[in-house]
């Protein structure tokens, strides 16, 4: 009878245990793991984030992205001043969002001097998002979209397939919202998810969505290839405060196999027991 | 490169003919007859308020803009790579003065008319300045427009490829849809004849007048730039320069009297320059000697080593025409023919 009840209380210990696993396994939000290229993509129900300063942001999580130099054969292409952007990406009411913010301590917004150029910045992703680009504004065979926003004129969507083929899109089916505050810029660019049109990326069509970003300081006379610019990074959809959606799936299928085992075990070895009573 | 197989002159790759124009020197006045029949058909207002597509400026001086010369562009000298260069800035090109009319229109003002504060610099400011001293002082007019070279370092300094040479007769042109404003092709421009329209922020220039080239006027007919046209004492060639029979080749290739500006920046211009000859020193006494007024250093600066043989063929055609015989260098150099003036049909049947 000691010996019973000692199995019986094991075999609840560890079941208990394993369901206990399982269980902070399926609650932990693991966004603090994550790999360094991915940006998660928040769900917001009717949330407000057009604008740079709405209080929806706060709650977004953000990425720093590195940023360095541009190869370019364009003079002084070595010479860039900025070098992170802050960037959160959220997906609302069939918009998708994406927010970047970069130390400057100089607004640029007015190219009116025969010297003068912008503050600007580019989210730039592949036209056709089953695989990556060449990073210097895509290649002939495999182009990108760009979401391109200046200090002087704003927002303008671009399609390129290399350096200097730039070209600006008809109708842009971008909007982008600045604003300058302390040395710092925060643009907030939107699309709608499901907008078509020939050279513009289908953003519904992933859940890993290849990205990248540029930002050119006026005041340093960058434009053109003497930039800041990153490497390639993805906005991984699905992304919130329980984790990735394929994530929580995993986590619910070994939770419900762990425990499935155990209770396999246990309920054999009672039977073995019992048998052996007989 | 390429050589045109008919006239063995060099033309830029996949261009069919270059159109060229000679100016002769020794006939400018300074009148800016040219610059602003310019500016009235090119570059009135909507950002182009600052632009001289031609302008006429003295030498020695700074010249438009201000000290374009230093101001980089152009390739190295074997020619393969290009040198960096300047934006030249507002003040540089020069701005609009404000002048004090309200106070002596509207106010009784009995000031004399003039402008307000900052009138430090402009285009044509040290017009006449020149250099030397009384009684050896010097200067002469030198008239400028885009070279449309047949090396252009603004075409290739551009990453959009928006500046192009045409085929048909190798005038550099800037294509409004292609341009981003990025005026890479303004720092590349060593003569500074590319630039930034302020208003459209992109980069513009001389069209060699190609509208009135194709008789896109009203009357359907055939016109050299306006600024050739209008000159008054007709001091400019227009033709190509690898059309044989044309002044332009004549002057240029075969006696070699014409040369480009500022060779040194190896961009090959099409625009050619006589240069000026001006009369020897003089003594204090009043006397001429035979010492050049011009410094025959500042010549070659300005138009390279060919200067020097340049002025012996012309003093040399000169004496054979006041001796009565024939020249056809003198000829060429005072023809008024305008036919032979302007050869601008001369490959329209190409095809």
């Amino acid at each position: 009878m000691t010996e019973e009840r000692t199995r019986a209380l094991v075999t609840a210990l560890v079941v208990g245990g394993l369901v206990l696993t399982s269980t902070v396994a399926l609650a932990s939000p693991l966004v603090d793991a994550r790999p360094a290229h991915e940006i998660p993509v928040t769900e917001r129900a009717d949330a407000d984030l057009g604008s740079p300063t709405a209080d929806g942001w706060s709650s977004v999580p953000a990425a720093d992205v590195s940023l360095s130099s541009a190869p370019s054969s364009v003079p002084n292409a070595a010479d860039t001043s900025v070098d992170r952007v802050h960037v959160q990406a959220a997906r609302s009411d069939g918009d998708f969002y994406v927010r970047l913010q970069w130390t400057d301590p100089s607004r640029n917004v007015s190219a009116d001097g025969t010297r003068a150029f912008v503050d600007a910045a580019a989210v730039q992703f592949p036209t056709d998002t089953s695989s990556r680009p060449p990073i210097a504004m895509g290649g002939t065979d495999n182009r990108v979209n760009v979401w391109y926003w200046s200090g002087d004129v704003g927002p303008q969507e671009l399609r390129a397939g290399g350096a200097g083929t730039t070209t600006p899109f008809a109708s842009t089916a971008i909007s982008a919202n600045a604003t300058y505050e302390d040395g710092t810029w925060t643009v907030v660019y939107s699309r709608s998810v499901t907008a078509e049109g020939d050279g513009r990326t289908d953003l519904g069509s992933t859940d890993t969505l290849d990205v990248a970003f540029a930002v050119w300081d006026g005041s340093n006379g960058e434009r053109s290839g003497q930039k800041a610019v990153s490497e390639w990074h993805y906005f991984l959809t699905g992304t919130g405060p329980q984790g990735p959606p394929y994530q929580t799936l995993l986590w619910t299928v070994a939770g419900v196999a762990i425990v499935g085992v155990v209770a396999v075990t246990a309920f054999g070895i009672l039977r073995a027991r019992e048998g052996g009573a007989d | 490169m390429s050589t045109n197989q008919d006239t063995n002159i060099d033309v830029a790759e996949g261009v069919d003919h270059q159109v060229a124009m000679v100016m002769d020197l020794n006939k400018c006045i300074g009148c800016q007859t040219c610059t602003i029949a310019c500016k009235d058909l090119w570059t009135e207002g909507g950002g182009r308020d600052y632009m001289y597509w031609n302008n006429v400026e003295t030498k020695p001086g700074e010249g438009y803009p201000r000290g374009w010369e230093e101001s980089g562009g152009g390739w190295t000298d074997d020619g393969s790579e290009r040198v960096a260069g300047e934006i030249p800035s507002r003040e540089e090109y020069g701005r609009p003065w404000e002048f004090n009319h309200s106070e002596i229109m509207y106010e009784g003002s009995d000031e004399p008319l003039r402008p307000r504060d900052g009138a430090e610099w402009g285009p044509n400011w040290d017009e006449d300045e020149g250099a030397g001293e009384y009684p050896n002082s010097y200067y002469f007019y030198l008239p400028r427009i885009c070279n449309h070279c047949t090396h252009p370092s603004c075409v290739e300094a551009c990453p959009r490829q928006a500046l192009y040479k045409r085929e048909e007769d190798g005038i550099v042109l800037v294509d409004q849809e292609r341009c981003r404003g990025y005026r890479y092709c303004v720092e590349g421009c060593p003569y500074k004849k590319v630039f930034y329209n302020t208003v459209s922020k992109k980069s513009e220039k001389c069209i060699f007048c190609y509208p009135r080239l194709e008789g896109e006027g009203p009357d359907g007919e055939t016109y050299a730039p306006a600024c050739a046209e209008e000159c008054p004492p007709q001091l400019r060639l227009v033709g190509f320069l690898d059309d044989e029979d044309g002044p332009i080749y004549k002057l240029v290739e075969e006696y070699e009297v014409a040369l480009p500006l500022h060779p040194e920046f190896r961009t090959q211009p099409n625009v050619y320059y006589i240069p000026p000859y001006a009369p020897g020193q003089h003594t204090e006494e009043g006397e001429t000697v035979d010492v050049d007024r011009i410094p025959r250093g500042y010549l070659r600066d300005l138009f390279g080593d060919g200067v020097d043989e340049a002025l012996d063929t012309i003093e040399r055609e000169r004496q054979r025409a006041r001796q009565g015989a024939d020249s056809e260098l003198m000829e060429l150099l005072q023809h008024k023919n305008p036919a032979k003036q302007y050869r601008l049909g001369v490959f329209d049947d190409d095809d």
